[in-house]
């Protein structure tokens, strides 16, 4: 046995640690030989701890824990482990054969201790964060829960600012982040499920819902979407929502994010389902309907009368983001006789000894202020000013004074431009279809553009997330439809959640919705 | 085959689509001309000399628009047009034209032929408003000297917008033109233009009606008939009715704001015999006294009622009369009504209308309501 063991560890010292450890399948009686074992598996990583001690009274009592350095709580191993073993009166009439179990039981002070076997989850309980305590003499192991490190603080997510709504946002630990939602949903239908994805980085990641109002079949849907990815490694939720979204060749996003344990809560209690990932504070919810994009976790904490205005200035804002160029470039260079007389002599003056055709230069000023945004939001804070003055002045006054480009065509840059900043998680779809609808504009006036139109509006209606359309609502206020996409209806109106995703338990006012009829 | 059947009809549908579409053209604005108005006069050698006035947007920080006129002549309007490309050098755009001024000669010829290429080409438009320049040449008029803007045509338009609110012009634009032109049993009116003179400078003003009958144009209505006029026609926007009142041997003056106006007409007609019932109701309130003399009670308020109800139950009367005996040109319109209300009168007489509307007999009743005094209760003099 012990042989074989040697020569497996000679073996695999050129293998894979993942090899390696699947093919252990036991420790050895003799302590030694276990050490070497482990610092074969984990050859080459200097931040493995390896610390041998025994018992002030019991010599036999000799033990050894492995943790990973920086992966720990050290006060946990110091005060738990260490210190009881070291300084417990042990007597000697323990029976040999019993002393882990004793250890387990009476001396170990730690909430989560584990007896444990084989020596892949061992390994993985060791990377994880956990202590492995090994004992001479027992062919056994106790995995001690000692999990720490640092993590980031909870802080305010700057993705997205609000005024009024809890400040907190999630965090990249997993276990922090499911707290965060546990604690606003009080209840043990609230379910959690974990999976790990990524053949080389074992993620974590957590399906939740809340039982009886999510749908088994789009339940069922996720989880079999997820064991079909077959990936070396996941860092962020990004990489899940990319390989699981229905329509991937689609600009449009199908699947949602939110770095907001409030928002998921809310999205819980519609039905939705919730997906964690280890190391990413972006969780991602499905289905995810179109009307999503315009819905702010503000909008349910503010006045109604007041969210409804600001959802309709971004539902505004998200057809004119995408239509204004072309439109304005079809008035201009096809229909002049539908623009008002003053306004085509204005434009006309600003024409005067411009180079460029109307549509070049709207091409070029609509992708200057594409490299503007990209570069606002990667450059370092400190050069912010130099980028806002090039911005402003060099590019908008200068290039108009120069009759480089006409003055209106800045204007309408700045105005798609702004208007394309109202809806940031619209923004991929924004700037393709504008492109798409200019080019459309640009060939065949108001009809090339409304052809655009028409693809565009069908391609929308054709997506569905997780079986669910994917408009769904937008071309409907009847009923309840309505009250939760255009408009936001007042939580007293609000008596019904979103059909088809919550259609398990449609009702969540159960006392108003009879007073209604 | 059925994959590719779908993508195949729908790029067919595409293809189909955009090639049998009317015509389009990228085209960018600071290379056309955008006319503002256009004159049509008789020719010297053409059938047709028309004037263009074309709006010159000059760059710089300010934007600053003057105008220019092109005359040509042509053998057709859409020929003289056409040559003035060669020498204004840009394609003349029609679209946002507002004027369109027919002198007296062209008139007389005939209306319709001038503006049948408007009617028929698709840049031209239908809402352009249509002029007669009574004492000079159309193409004169751009020559005047605009009060507020540079751009004669668009002063124009403003001061027809404005003489039509009171009263002193009527509207008409090609599309109205054209309704009433086709339309039997009415004669059509245009509004006229002058130049007048003041301070050695000539200022275009538009007051008064042109008569076209049949096509032709026959006579003039001056700016007060025109009032009378818009009152039969039901065409009342606006304006001013002047009274005047002799109590306790003064002379009085009463300016009469007016705010509404219904006119009734209803053709009466027993075997032969036709006769029209003009209803006049008009809403008026004072605006303007210049006496001492009170008439704020009700019996002097009846009284001015009365009277203007008498000055203008007289004037329309006598205008009617003036068209039926001078002209014979069913301006009013009460054939049209008559056609309108008893279809099978019409059948009988709408063939020699000419001649039933000349004898026509016209009962007109008038009503004046004093709605208000505006500002002042009482006479500015009172109690002095």
């Amino acid at each position: 046995m012990i042989k074989r063991i040697k020569k497996r560890n000679l073996e695999t010292t050129t293998k894979s640690m993942e090899k390696n450890h699947s093919e252990n399948s036991g420790l050895n009686k003799s302590l030694d030989d276990n050490i070497s074992l482990f610092k074969n598996i984990f050859k080459n990583d200097e931040t493995l701890i390896i610390r041998g001690f025994q018992n002030k009274r019991l010599q036999s009592a000799q033990c050894c824990i492995f943790y990973l350095d920086g992966m720990v709580n050290a006060e946990i191993i110091n005060e738990n482990i260490i210190q009881p073993v070291l300084s417990n009166d042990l007597s000697e009439n323990i029976e040999s054969n019993n002393l882990l179990e004793e250890l387990k039981k009476k001396v170990i002070v730690s909430n989560n201790v584990t007896l444990e076997t084989e020596v892949n989850k061992m390994v993985s309980s060791i990377i994880n964060g956990d202590t492995l305590f090994l004992l001479e003499g027992y062919d056994k192991a106790l995995i001690i829960s000692s999990k720490g490190g640092e993590t980031r603080p909870i802080t305010e997510p700057t993705s997205s600012r609000i005024i009024r709504g809890p400040r907190e946002g999630f965090t990249e630990s997993i276990m922090l982040n499911l707290s965060l939602v546990r604690r606003k949903i009080k209840n043990p239908e609230f379910k959690v499920k974990f999976k790990e994805i990524g053949e080389r980085t074992h993620t974590k990641t957590c399906i939740c819902y809340i039982e009886g109002l999510a749908l088994e079949g789009i339940l069922n849907e996720l989880e079999l979407r997820l064991d079909k990815i077959e990936i070396d490694g996941i860092i962020d939720s990004g990489y899940i929502q990319e390989l699981i979204k229905d329509a991937p060749y689609s600009p449009f996003e199908t699947i949602g994010s939110s770095e907001r344990p409030d928002v998921i809560a809310a999205k819980l209690l519609e039905g939705r389902i919730a997906l964690f990932v280890d190391g990413s504070p972006f969780v991602l919810t499905v289905p995810y309907l179109v009307v999503e994009n315009f819905q702010s976790n503000e909008d349910y904490y503010n006045n109604y009368i007041f969210s409804s205005m600001n959802r309709l200035i971004r539902g505004f804002t998200a057809v004119t983001s995408i239509t204004i160029p072309a439109i304005f470039l079809s008035l201009v260079t096809y229909h002049q006789e539908m623009l008002p007389t003053p306004l085509l002599l204005s434009i006309s003056s600003s024409r005067q000894g411009v180079p460029f055709p109307t549509v070049v230069s709207l091409f070029i000023m609509l992708f200057i202020f594409d490299m503007l945004r990209e570069a606002g939001t990667r450059m370092p804070s400190s050069v912010g000013q130099a980028v806002n003055i090039v911005g402003t002045l060099v590019l908008g006054q200068a290039a108009v004074e120069a009759r480089l480009v006409s003055a209106p065509v800045i204007i309408v840059t700045a105005l798609t431009g702004i208007m394309t900043l109202i809806n940031m998680n619209f923004i991929s779809a924004t700037i393709i279809f504008r492109t798409f609808l200019l080019i459309g504009a640009s060939f065949l006036g108001i009809y090339g553009f409304l052809m655009c139109i028409i693809i565009l509006y069908l391609h929308l209606m054709s997506i569905r997330s997780f079986g669910v359309p994917y408009m769904m609502n937008v071309t409907r206020a009847k009923d309840h439809d309505g009250q939760d996409a255009w408009i936001r209806a007042p939580w007293w109106a609000m008596t019904l959640r979103p059909k088809i995703i919550a259609a398990n338990d449609l009702v969540r006012q159960s006392s108003r919705l009879g007073k209604e009829k | 085959m059925k994959k590719t059947r779908i993508p195949l009809l729908a790029l067919m549908i595409l293809i189909i689509s955009t090639v049998t579409t009317g015509c389009w053209n990228y085209r960018e604005v600071d290379k056309m001309s955008i006319v503002a108005g256009v004159a049509v006069d008789k020719g010297q050698k053409d059938k047709f000399q028309i004037t263009v006035e074309i709006i010159q947007v000059s760059a710089g920080k300010d934007t600053n628009m003057t105008s220019k006129t092109i005359t040509m002549e042509g053998k057709t309007m859409f020929d003289a047009a056409r040559n003035i490309i060669s020498i204004s050098g840009k394609r003349l755009y029609w679209s946002h034209a507002k004027v369109i001024i027919l002198s007296k000669e062209i008139a007389s010829q005939g209306v319709t032929e001038v503006i049948e290429w408007y009617n028929r080409d698709s840049e031209t438009r239908e809402d352009v408003r249509i002029l007669i320049s009574k004492g000079t040449s159309a193409k004169e008029v751009f020559a005047g000297q605009g009060s507020t803007d540079d751009i004669k045509s668009f002063v124009l338009e403003e001061m027809i917008k404005n003489q039509v609110s009171l009263s002193k012009a009527p509207m008409m634009d090609i599309l109205k033109f054209n309704i009433e032109s086709k339309t039997q049993g009415i004669s059509t009116i245009i509004p006229t233009v002058n130049l007048l003179k003041k301070d050695g400078k000539m200022y275009p003003q538009i007051m008064g009606t042109a008569i076209i009958k049949n096509d032709k144009l026959v006579g003039f209505l001056d700016g007060e008939e025109t009032k009378d006029l818009t009152f039969i026609r039901d065409e009342v926007k606006g304006g001013v009715l002047i009274e005047e009142m002799q109590a306790n041997d003064v002379h009085t003056l009463v300016s009469l704001e007016i705010f509404k106006n219904k006119t009734k007409v209803t053709p009466v007609s027993d075997d032969q015999d036709i006769e029209i019932n003009l209803n006049i109701d008009t809403t008026v309130a004072i605006d303007e006294i210049n006496s001492s003399e009170t008439i704020f009670n009700e019996e002097g308020r009846r009284e001015l009622e009365e009277s203007a109800e008498n000055t203008l139950k007289e004037r329309i009367e006598s205008l009617i009369k003036k068209i039926q005996s001078e002209y014979n040109a069913d301006i009013f319109g009460f054939g049209a009504k008559l056609r309108e209300n008893d279809a099978q009168v019409w059948n009988d007489v709408g063939n020699n209308w000419d001649e039933v509307f000349k004898d026509l007999k016209v009962n007109v009743q008038t009503a004046v309501h004093i709605k208000n005094s505006a500002m002042l209760s009482k006479s500015s003099k009172e109690g002095d």
